[in-house]
């Protein structure tokens, strides 16, 4: 069994070699032995021959060791570049990460996730390498593929010092009910909040699921309390909306207090889970598939977890995600992720810039990208009506975590692209074509600090004051404090950074409109 | 003997309860992981896995084992762990010997250099710095040598061999043996319980060692299985969880990869530990000194 597996896992890595030494791509002149790297198809490449450095390279966690999953010899193959590959741990990652750069350990490239505060107090540190003119020199794929916005958000005092992916943005949470409960009552889907109101009534009165009292309507995690979708519906889809051209932080906002209001009221008439504030993820996932909860909120990315439990348990359960519920006038809104979840830059330490920034070049011409990203055409996918479909299970075996291994992506391709990795399971792509596709374009909010240049004031507070404003509203909803405590919670929360906050980001808010 | 009162026996009565319910209390967590472990993924995310398995599968305890990251982990762990507590226990042993004699010059002065390392260490970075002069940063001894004699194990050694009576060693050099007989040949055999223990406390130490191999080890393939273990648990944590991007969370491990990890990993120092146990209860002194 485990020979077998090993055998597989070389064949695959035979194939994927082969295959390659063959491709039809135009560069085929790169994949000639390393020992005679010379010719490069760019014609930027200055200097001729002569061995090309092997690159270490530090990256974020992952599940596979990034030397032997199969995308490192695609990369080495493509590039000619042997890189040598090191990751961070999953958890306290960043202190390490801290302890490696000011220690100076020669890493020539590193990713980290995408936090913009980490890598700008490296960048003003004078840690990192000021990529601005490695870019013009030896970037002409980098600069095709990653927008001029894109690098914009990435500057530190007028120059680039890192490579960010850009993530694509969708909706990925919403609010998932049991249509089988709704057709046994007879009820449709609410889309209004009033009729998820009514809906969440005839749950409690009826009890369809037969729990007696120890399900309940609604249930949600005690670290989320502003529910996805349901915030749409009271103008709040992020941490800061827009509103009347400004940018205002949740608190700031007057839905917040209406919000408040309306969950404390379904919490009071029992509506809603009276365990949420101590419920954790797993647990509103085990209320759902068990049959003791009728609504969640719930990431599309895990539907097939959930469908399969369900199937499991209670073979009669259907699913279903509410559309973009609408508020008393009208509002309504799914919250989309954007801004960038990897940046890479090249630390001061580097042994080998000029070679790191080649190296990312290569892998972001347009066909090498492609190939790194999905892979081959009938091998790991197949393409049919502007459609990519994975082939499985040689696209997860293969492609599953090439994630990990992009330093920028191909902006205008890789969402394209990208939606492969959603096909690998029919129930993942309805539930994400749902939100994302079905649901009118005026249900999803953009992210509007996605473009962001790293905000000083803002990366200081934002983690503690999100949290105050959850625990605030976890109060509020379980009748500790009264709805009226809004106004003094936001003075603590303006003097708490929340103010400055405010300032620092319409000041951007307001320079950036008016370009 | 006395006959046993109703207080005797009230008091067993407690005692037994108490071990009980303190043994449940340890034992459940770990059944419960062991269920998970075994059971399949939907039963898992609906909460029904308690103490017994559902849908009991080994597919994912499989995986695991086969998995070579975990494997190359679990052989770097297990070679540590032997090579360190060998030389540990060794140079333990030598060092705590001589300072067990009062005559030995400048004792004072030594002992304060012992001491001072158990109260002051030169902080993360330094210690990051020195190791990388030493070319010892990606190097498996760097687990092994700057811990490998423990101050305080040392002292135990120490003070276990100060207990033992002078008159043994002074009837073995009026046979005529030297330093070094007397130190292998007497003290060291009628040692074998405080070493025993000693051992299993480095070998504990070196096997559950996480903070060294996560500030000095990098390249992924010297990771040790504390390491790999660490990473794959706290991935799915809710702190980790919250900055993930959409693409890190559809690759994210189900629970039951993460419960068989933990399975697979501590179910052989379980194993190991009843083998070593038998040195604590033994005792070696009785009847050497006569009189």
């Amino acid at each position: 069994m485990k020979s077998a597996k090993w055998l597989s896992l070389l064949l695959c890595t035979g194939l994927a070699l082969s295959a390659a030494g063959c491709g039809s791509s135009g560069n085929n002149d790169q994949q000639g032995a390393s020992s005679a790297p010379g010719s490069t198809t760019e014609s930027s490449a200055p200097e001729e021959g002569g061995a090309k450095p092997e690159l270490r390279m530090l990256n974020i966690w992952s599940k596979d060791d990034y030397n032997s999953y199969p995308v490192a010899k695609v990369i080495e193959e493509q590039t000619g570049y042997k890189v040598k590959y090191e990751m961070l741990p999953a958890d306290k990652a960043m202190d390490k990460l801290n302890l490696l750069i000011s220690s100076a350990e020669p890493y020539d490239v590193i990713t980290i996730g995408g936090d913009k505060a980490v890598y700008t107090d490296y960048a003003k540190m004078g840690a990192l390498v000021d990529l601005t003119p490695l870019l013009d020199q030896y970037g002409e794929h980098i600069k095709a593929a990653v927008s001029e916005e894109s690098l914009e958000a990435m500057k530190v005092d007028g120059k680039i010092y890192a490579i960010p992916n850009r993530s694509s943005e969708f909706a990925a949470m919403s609010l998932l009910i049991r249509q089988d409960w709704l057709d046994k009552l007879g009820l449709a889907v609410p889309t209004t909040t009033d009729e998820l109101t009514e809906v969440l009534k005839v749950f409690k009165e009826k009890d369809p699921g037969g729990t007696g009292d120890k399900g309940a309507p609604m249930t949600i995690d005690g670290s989320i309390p502003m529910i996805p979708n349901l915030t749409g519906s009271f103008g709040i889809s992020h941490g800061w909306d827009i509103l009347d051209d400004k940018l205002v932080s949740t608190p700031q906002n007057p839905g917040f207090k209406e919000y408040l209001t309306y969950v404390a009221d379904l919490y009071k008439q029992g509506l809603l889970d009276k365990e949420f504030a101590v419920n954790k993820d797993a647990t509103v996932k085990e209320k759902f598939t068990s049959g003791r909860a009728g609504v969640i909120p719930l990431g599309w990315y895990d539907i097939p977890m959930i469908a399969d439990a369900l199937a499991q348990n209670l073979p009669d359960a259907k699913y279903t995600y509410i559309p973009a519920l609408k508020g008393k006038d009208g509002k309504q809104g799914l919250g989309m992720g954007g801004g960038f979840d990897r940046i890479t830059f090249v630390p001061k330490a580097s042994k080998h810039p000029e070679d790191a920034v080649k190296w990312m070049n290569a892998k972001l011409e347009k066909e090498t990208f492609k190939l790194i990203s999905i892979g081959e055409e009938n091998k790991h996918y197949t393409f049919k009506d502007g459609v990519y479909s994975p082939i499985l299970p040689i696209f997860t075996d293969e492609r599953g975590l090439a994630v990990n291994y992009l330093t920028g992506v191909d902006e205008q391709n890789y969402p394209i692209y990208w939606q492969a990795r959603v096909q690998k399971d029919q129930r993942l792509f309805e539930a994400f074509n749902y939100l994302n596709n079905e649901l009118p374009a005026e249900a999803r909010v953009a992210e509007p600090l996605a473009m962001a240049p790293t905000l000083p004031e803002f990366s200081k507070n934002n983690a503690a004051l999100g949290q105050m404003v959850n625990d605030f509203a976890v109060k509020v909803i379980v009748g500790e404090e009264s709805v009226d405590a809004v106004e003094a919670f936001v003075g603590k929360y303006n003097a708490a950074g929340g103010e400055a906050s405010y300032k620092e980001v319409n000041d951007w808010y307001s320079a950036s409109a008016a370009k | 003997m006395n006959k046993r009162t109703k207080g005797d026996l009230l008091l067993d009565i407690s005692v037994y309860l108490f071990l009980i319910v303190l043994a449940l209390v340890m034992l459940l967590p770990l059944a419960n992981v062991f269920s998970k472990s075994v059971s399949e993924e939907w039963a898992i995310i609906s909460g029904k896995v308690g103490i017994l398995p559902i849908g009991f599968q080994l597919d994912t305890l499989k995986e695991v084992v086969s998995s070579a990251m975990f494997l190359r982990a679990f052989g770097i762990s297990v070679g540590v762990t032997v090579v360190g507590t060998v030389l540990s226990i060794i140079l333990t042993a030598l060092t705590a010997y001589p300072l067990s004699k009062r005559n030995l010059p400048g004792i004072s002065f030594l002992m304060v250099l012992f001491i001072f390392t158990m109260l002051f260490s030169g902080g993360l970075i330094p210690s990051y710095l020195l190791m990388r002069e030493l070319h010892l940063i990606n190097n498996l001894w760097v687990l092994i040598l700057p811990g490998m004699i423990s101050v305080f194990n040392m002292l135990v050694i120490k003070s276990y061999y100060e207990s033992l009576p002078e008159a043994l060693e002074e009837s073995a050099r009026i046979d005529g043996a030297k330093t070094y007989t007397v130190l292998f040949r007497i003290i060291l055999p009628l040692s074998m319980p405080v070493l025993a223990t000693i051992a299993l406390f480095y070998a504990v130490g070196y096997w559950n060692d996480y903070f060294g191999p996560m500030i000095y080890i990098n390249d992924t393939a010297l990771k040790t299985l504390q390491l790999y273990l660490q990473d794959v648990v706290m991935d799915a944590s809710a702190a980790n969880v919250t900055n993930k991007s959409v693409d890190d969370l559809m690759n994210m491990s189900p629970e039951g990869i993460r419960a068989a990890t933990v399975v697979a990993s501590t179910v052989p120092i379980l194993c190991v530990y009843p083998f070593v146990q038998k040195y604590f209860i033994k005792g070696v002194l009785i009847g050497s000194v006569k009189g």
